[in-house]
């Protein structure tokens, strides 16, 4: 590696100025909001704290077919649209849709039934907060990934994580010229409060610079997750199903046992556990088949899931998808984003890089601001005068 | 904690050293609680600490 030339070193200033003052305000919405999801499944927890019978009576494993009956019974004019089978806590979840009165009317929102999975017996009926909008952690959520603007604002802050990924590599960049004359680490407070800030920002910017890029790129690939799925679904899912083109939707009175289809996914998806079963619908999925999620067991494979189609008419298998690479990627982004997959010491130290993260972003912003009355007579001897004398720019 | 300003330029790889070090160690603490619990995990939180300690320390030093 060379000494960067006069000119690169300019033009590295300007990539790292300009990518930062574009990006900075989006990111430090980003990582304010980031900070309480970090711990969401806690605040959850605390805000709806859910109980269990201490003491349950053996009675071996519950039929699903039974929860779904009973589901059905009690909401006779909705339609079930998965079972969701909770691996850390004994319960089996039945989500219900409200069908609309008129086809142009939009859909009230999903609720489901909540079930002891050692008794089957109902617990309760939950709204859930995810279903509602201005819910404190909704909006946190919002701000966080698309500003309440769905789709676009989704990409939108995506182009924002990689203008952040930009001015974090070019902040790189000049890393060794600014810091040449410094051992590590070297903090000068005793000259002009500017250049306290400048060390300060260097430090920490690159003492974070692997956990600010994986948690920023696997942002941006969360992002991505909308578009990501509908290409699958148009594509290979689509391909998939194309023998059941022509072939009539069954009615909710033909569908197959649910607990039938769930062994048979058992059976065909081996050492895996199915963790959710989708029902025959429009849009999602497939309308001919139930969709068994099965997925690995280790901290890694817990996050990669195979859909197993089940024809929900025959109750046979019809295939065991194996999900594409970019699915792929997006499900490994997904605990490398959350920070969700060390448990809470894991959790407390993703909320101090995010710390971290806000102060280089508030620093910068100072040392932009306050660029014009830098007062440094510390320029590094054979630079050119431009990179510190900002006022130019 | 005298000597602000060295005379000298550092030579390159003292530059990166330490944050080449760090950068291995974060990575190493990303990866490590993906592969396992346990041990894994308790891996993962001391390597990713390390980071945080030393930007801790430089930070909060009063010189």
């Amino acid at each position: 590696m060379k000494p960067l030339s006069p000119i690169s070193l300019r033009r590295w200033s300007s990539v790292h100025r300009w990518s930062s003052l574009v990006c900075t305000v989006f990111l430090l919405l980003i990582c304010v909001t980031g900070l309480p999801l970090v711990f969401s499944d806690e605040i959850d927890d605390w805000l709806y704290p859910r109980h269990y019978a201490d003491v349950v009576p053996q009675v071996g494993p519950v039929d699903l077919d039974q929860i779904v009956a009973e589901s059905q019974t009690r909401f006779p004019g909705e339609r079930i649209t998965s079972v969701f089978l909770d691996d850390r806590e004994p319960q089996i979840n039945v989500w219900l849709q409200p069908q609309p009165r008129s086809p142009a009317r939009k859909p009230a929102p999903r609720h489901y039934l909540r079930f002891d999975a050692r008794t089957g017996e109902l617990l309760e009926n939950v709204q859930p907060n995810g279903k509602r909008r201005w819910h404190v952690m909704n909006v946190m959520l919002s701000l966080h990934r698309d500003l309440f603007g769905g789709l676009p604002g989704e990409l939108f802050m995506g182009a924002m994580g990689l203008l952040f990924a930009a001015a974090v590599v070019s902040g790189v960049v000049l890393y060794g010229p600014f810091t040449k004359h410094l051992a590590f680490g070297t903090v000068r407070t005793m000259r002009a409060r500017r250049i306290k800030w400048l060390d300060i920002h260097n430090l920490m910017g690159i003492s974070t610079i692997v956990w600010v890029l994986v948690v920023g790129m696997t942002g941006v690939v969360n992002e991505l997750a909308t578009p990501l799925v509908a290409i699958w679904l148009r594509g290979d899912v689509a391909q998939r199903l194309n023998q059941y083109k022509d072939a009539p939707a069954p009615a909710p009175t033909e569908l197959a046992s649910v607990q039938a289809a769930l062994s048979t996914a058992r059976r065909a998806a081996p050492g895996m556990r199915v963790t959710e079963i989708t029902f025959p619908a429009r849009g999602m999925g497939s309308p001919w088949h139930y969709v068994a999620w099965a997925k690995g067991n280790m901290p890694l494979k817990s996050r990669l899931f195979s859909p197993v189609l089940i024809d929900a008419r025959t109750g046979k298998v019809t295939a065991v998808i194996e999900m594409p690479w970019y699915l792929r990627v997006l499900e490994v982004s997904r605990p490398l984003h959350y920070g969700d997959y060390g448990a809470l010491p894991l959790k407390l130290i993703w909320a101090a890089f995010d710390v971290v993260t806000l102060i280089v972003l508030g620093s910068g912003i100072y040392l932009w601001v306050g660029r014009r009355r830098c007062v440094t007579n510390d320029r590094p001897r054979k630079q050119p005068k431009e990179v510190f004398d900002r006022k130019r720019a | 904690m005298s000597s602000l300003r060295r005379p000298k330029r550092l030579a390159r790889r003292h530059v990166w050293t330490a944050p080449l070090a760090l950068a291995m160690l974060a990575a190493t603490g990303l990866v490590a609680a993906l592969l396992g619990t346990g041990t894994w995990r308790v891996m993962s939180w001391l390597t990713l600490s390390i980071p945080l300690a030393v930007v801790a320390r430089h930070a909060l030093m009063r010189r």
